[in-house]
């Protein structure tokens, strides 16, 4: 008991003392307190500004500020514009803020996560100067001058969505944002419902499996499947999907002209790889045709003609490649002739 | 098939007629076949005429090393061995870390000729046994391709593979690497599970499981089969194909090919802990519950099976889920998911060049382009989807092996080019089909509409062509299918008793085929267009054994106008270490000359091409960064005596350790952070004449390239670097020049020993402080300190 009286005397002789000491402190208080408030309406912890809150949070209270702000530039009537990114962008800003909430037990007062949209605070967005989206802006507490002493997250800071503009907010403001929580892409419930018709459906399945009936036991599917699949191969794709090449390029000394074929056997282009997996494909396909299925026809001459179309189409690819493959790699195949020939 | 089609060319002759066909049909193709298997083993010798016999490059000095040993001192001793002439002071345990199929065939070649009093040197044999083992690896596609299309289509594919030039860069003569023999193990293995299904026979499974066990021993590609036959078991499965003959080929396999595999040390409980073998295992279950359903399904009557077929299906679901949940617990609870970073790389492409650097800057591993493909298997790139088809009328299921097999390697080949070795024997029995019925049905064309042939084809002189003689082998085959497809339905189920039945209206079909022919002329230009096609293929792949394939790398050749030179200055090097050092005598030099120096010069090297240790690699790059002192300190605390250096810039050779020395850098700077790389680049970039930076200049390896190397033209001009060198007179303080090579290629220096401490002031201090204060009196008075 007599631990809890003087713990009690102390408590009320510090807030007394710091009542009389710190006069401004209460309003500052007061702002997180709405601050807070105001973070704990919104669903995913983001603050929506407009051009009085801007004032009564940003402009009207002296530096040092006791929070920093970092501040989501939104327009919505550029949302379906696919280029920017906005809506993304949005999404991901407010799993940043979201994730730095819980992560920080939502005691943290340091640092308020806001948007503010362009139709509703037009002002606003002349204050911090800002002319171009996507926009974020760090407020710092020090932070004068909206316009100048606040910092701008960079292009490349949120090209990586969520995790790069946590590593922005870390490096900048000291504070640690931790793990992204991103919500799992299927709910518990959808789960649990796939779950369930899987399982009702299995039956089914099995059934058509036993009978034989599935689109499995098409050899067609089979077939255009493999003949897919090494089409797909031979172009090179992997390539271009792992190094992510473009599919043509353009040229450096007249603009206007495409790049479709790259010199150099290190690398390809898109179009490039499927233009000659597509002549490695057709001459097997026009064989496989001519020896199958142009045998049972029973025309003569729609035969003679099929064959030598088939012949030529064969004859122009292989002939291409071979010049392809010579101007690309450079390589001088030769054959070993006796000496005596030449 | 091609099989009825030929069976109606057959029908007119007279029965011995016909018998005397098929044995002059397998004398015939013995002796291509004996010419398959010497075409195949002489197109790899070109390394030998044009050098000499010599092993190439640098692992396969180890695996001749590792087979001296073998044949030294027996197996047992082999399987034992810790090796501690590498990886100073750590040593490595030799016998537990390497695939030993190779190093024991070898060795046992090595043993049989020597008892039969054949006296070849150990070299030899390494040497000669990437080329026997090519045309082992033709013959066993003839068998494999035989089981699936026929002989006619064997023989080709056999005669393209001999000769494939992705295989060909892995089989030259010298070229004494794990895949020489474990591309045949690859093919007989699968040619062993096709035998098996086609034939249910328990023999040839029991054979299968050791050809397997022979490709574990070989090659850690041994992953492919383990994956590649449970998914051609399940896909069975799933199309409805399942047979007892299905469950014969796979149960003994999975069962006796792990115990089996597990024996292996370098395995080991792998075999039954990674990822990578899960597939198999899951496979094995299902097949046992599919052909529980299948029995079930056998002793019942219809309508009791409709009732038993729920209770099975319900049970044998559950079954299957709990032993998923148990595998993905299993997977889970390992950090990698229980995959090895390789593997993931193949399956989510992207894996590697995002997490795994070490992976994704091996050249070797990198996605090809499709210039890599006409290199490698050239025209067969035109004939693989020809060949897909025809494995798709009709479907078997050999033929249905072989599409999933080129369809999975051409993949893996897409994600990393070194998997183009795997593709290569897929696409040359794809094609080899193509090109077989192609043949085979344009000649055919020719045959029944020449005016003076078409009266009696069978006995014309001209029968000797290959197209014909494919007919022949057709004949064989149809006969033994026939005969097959007789006893098989007693054991088959329903569905292959509908085909059965359907097998007569085919062979009228085929009979009317006949009259089905090509036009003529089409056909010959058709014909002729092909033969050009296989000749320009042949004419590709000598050119790539002879010139882009060949080269040993340990003598280099060059061309001039004033005629060849040969540069064989690594071995001059080896030998002067092991002719003028001691046996014990510690040899530092970077990484890639680690197995080299070890097999040729017989002395302890710190860091070698099986780069297991990266702090040890690190130590050595850190130490060639460093200024003199510091390296010598380095270098002597691993008590290393010679530093092994190559240079290139007299004679212009590119790949050498000044252009390494940026990977020194960068490695070293990985594991001891005061190397900086930026330290040694000027504006970004990597230069050594006069604006080189101080701490480029002044690092052991810059000196130790450049020692005296002015005094050669009077300028110091670099010749790789096309450039002067930046800093051209200067001593060595801690080191001395002990000998280089007559092109400067490699040089040796030795480090001085440790001054004598009986000297004024240091007369008491300890070793490590006597070292720094000698050295440093060694920058005051200018002259040798340690004479």
């Amino acid at each position: 008991m007599a631990i809890s009286a003087t713990h009690l005397f102390l408590v009320s002789f510090i807030t007394l003392s710091l009542f009389l000491v710190i006069s401004k402190a209460e309003s500052e208080s007061e702002l997180v307190a709405d601050l807070l408030a105001l973070q704990s309406e919104s669903k995913s912890g983001v603050i929506h500004l407009d051009d009085r809150t801007v004032s009564k949070f940003l402009t009207s209270p002296k530096t040092p500020r006791p929070f920093s702000f970092i501040i989501f530039f939104d327009a919505t009537q550029l949302h379906d514009k696919s280029e920017l990114h906005l809506r993304e962008l949005r999404n991901e800003f407010a799993l940043v803020a979201s994730s730095f909430i819980t992560n920080n037990n939502s005691s943290n007062t340091k640092l308020f996560f806001c948007d503010i949209e362009f139709r509703e605070s037009q002002s606003s967005f002349h204050l911090f100067g800002v002319n171009s989206l996507p926009h974020i802006r760090l407020v710092g507490p020090t932070a004068k001058s909206l316009k100048d002493d606040s910092e701008q997250m960079d292009q490349g800071d949120f090209s990586r969505m969520a995790e790069s503009m946590a590593e922005f907010i870390e490096s900048r403001t000291k504070l640690t944002v931790g793990p992204i929580h991103r919500p799992p892409i299927l709910s518990k419930k959808q789960l649990a419902l796939i779950a369930a018709l899987l399982l009702i459906w299995s039956p089914f399945v099995a059934k058509k499996i036993f009978a034989g009936q599935t689109l499995l036991h098409d050899p067609k599917i089979w077939l255009s499947g493999a003949v897919f699949v090494y089409f797909f191969s031979v172009s090179g794709a992997m390539h271009n999907i792992i190094r992510k090449m473009p599919m043509f390029l353009v040229d450096r000394n007249d603009p206007n002209k495409l790049v479709f074929f790259y010199q150099g056997s290190g690398m390809q282009l898109g179009a490039e790889g499927f233009a000659v997996g597509f002549l490695y494909t057709i001459v097997g396909l026009l064989l496989a045709f001519v020896t199958h299925v142009l045998v049972y026809v029973k025309d003569a001459t729609a035969k003679r003609v099929a064959m030598l179309v088939a012949i030529f189409v064969s004859f122009w690819a292989v002939k291409k490649v071979i010049f392809l493959d010579n101007w690309k790699t450079g390589y001088g195949v030769h054959g070993f002739w006796p000496s005596s020939w030449n | 098939m091609a099989a009825p089609e030929a069976s109606s060319a057959a029908v007119p002759t007279l029965m011995t007629n016909n018998t005397l066909r098929n044995a002059f049909g397998g004398v015939l193709s013995f002796f291509i076949l004996l010419l398959i298997g010497v075409l195949a083993f002489s197109i790899r010798l070109f390394s030998v005429i044009k050098y000499e016999s010599v092993i190439h490059e640098f692992d396969p000095y180890f695996n001749y090393r590792v087979t001296q040993f073998l044949t030294k001192n027996g197996i047992y001793e082999f399987w034992n061995w810790f090796d501690d002439r590498t990886w100073y002071p750590l040593g490595r345990v030799i016998g537990g870390t390497v695939y030993p199929g190779l190093t024991l065939t070898a060795g046992t070649i090595w043993w049989l000729l020597n008892s039969l009093n054949i006296p070849l040197s150990v070299e030899t044999v390494c040497v000669f046994t990437a080329p026997i083992f090519s045309a082992f690896a033709s013959w066993a596609t003839y068998l494999l391709t035989k089981e699936v299309k026929g002989a006619g289509a064997g023989l080709t594919a056999a005669v393209l593979l001999a000769m494939v030039p992705s295989y060909i860069s892995r089989s030259v003569a010298g070229s004494y690497d794990n895949e020489a023999v474990a591309i045949f193990a690859l093919i007989f293995t699968f040619y062993l599970y096709i035998k098996t299904l086609n034939t249910g026979s328990l023999f040839y499974a029991t054979l299968n499981s050791i050809a397997y066990f022979y490709m574990v021993c070989s090659w850690g590609g041994y992953t492919f089969i383990i994956n590649l036959i449970p998914m051609h078991v399940l896909l069975c499965i799933v199309t409805g194909r399942y047979s007892s003959r299905l469950y014969i080929a796979y149960a003994p396999l999975v069962v006796l090919g792990t115990l089996l595999a597990a024996l292996v040390p370098v395995v080991g409980f792998n075999a039954v802990m990674t990822s990578e073998h899960f597939a198999s295992f899951l496979v094995f279950i299902i097949i046992h519950v599919v052909a529980l359903v299948y029995y079930i399904k056998g002793i019942l009557s219809p309508k009791m099976f409709k009732v038993a077929v729920t209770l099975v299906i319900s049970a044998g679901l559950a079954v299957c889920c709990a032993v998923i949940a148990v595998l993905i617990a299993l997977v889970a609870s390992s950090p990698t998911k229980g995959w090895s970073g390789r593997s993931l790389s193949l399956l989510d492409p992207t894996y590697a060049s995002k997490y795994i650097p070490i992976i994704a800057s091996v050249s070797e591993h990198q996605p090809p382009t499709w210039p890599s493909y006409f290199m490698d298997i050239n025209v067969l790139a035109f004939l693989v989807p020809a060949g897909i088809i025809a494995c798709f009328l009709p479907l078997s299921d050999a033929s249905s092996f072989v599409v999933l097999y080129i369809a999975t390697s051409v993949y893996f080949s897409g994600v990393m080019v070194r998997l183009m070795l795997v593709l290569a024997p897929a696409a040359c029995i794809t094609s080899g089909i193509a090109l077989s019925q192609a043949f085979d049905v344009f000649t055919r064309s020719i045959k029944f509409q020449l005016p003076g042939l078409s009266s009696n084809t069978e006995v014309d002189a001209g029968e000797t062509s290959s197209a014909t003689k494919e007919a022949q082998n057709d004949a064989v085959k149809t006969e033994k299918a026939e005969e097959t497809s007789k006893d098989r339905p007693s054991r088959k189920s329903k569905k292959k008793e509908r085909e059965h039945v359907e097998k007569p209206s085919t062979k009228t079909k085929a009979e009317k085929k006949r009259l089905l022919a090509l036009p003529l002329e089409a056909s010959v230009i058709s014909l002729l267009l092909l033969v050009f096609l296989g000749a320009f293929y042949v004419v590709h792949c000598v050119w790539a054994a002879a010139e882009a394939y060949s080269a040993p790398s340990i003598v280099l050749t060059s061309h001039s106008h004033d005629g060849l030179h040969v540069f064989d200055d690594f071995r001059e090097a080896y030998a002067w270490l092991r002719h003028n050092t001691d046996v014990d005598d510690k040899v530092a030099s970077w990484w890639d000359y680690g197995y080299q120096t070890t097999a040729m010069a017989n002395r302890t090297v710190i860091v070698d091409n099986n780069t297991w240790n990266n702090t040890h690699i690190a130590t050595v790059g850190t130490a060639m960064s460093s200024p003199e002192k510091a390296a010598w300190e380095i270098f002597h605390s691993l008590d290393v005596k010679y530093i092994l250096v190559v240079f290139g810039g007299l004679v212009g050779y590119p790949s050498d350790d000044i252009n390494k020395f940026l990977w020194m850098v960068r490695i070293g700077g990985g594991v001891f952070p005061h190397i900086k790389e930026p330290d040694y680049l000027r504006d970004g970039q990597y230069r050594i004449d006069s604006q080189a930076t101080p701490t480029m200049l002044n690092c052991l390896m810059y000196k130790l390239s450049y020692y005296r190397f002015v005094e050669t033209d009077g300028k110091g001009f670099d010749r790789v670097r096309r450039t002067e060198i930046g800093k051209k007179y200067f001593k060595l303080t801690h080191f001395e020049e002990v000998f280089t090579t007559h092109h400067w290629m490699v040089r040796i220096y030795k480090l001085k020993p440790q001054k004598n401490r009986i000297r004024g002031k240091t007369k008491k201090s300890k070793s490590k402080t006597s070292s720094t204060s000698s050295s440093k009196r060694s920058g005051t008075r200018k002259k040798n300190p340690w004479h």
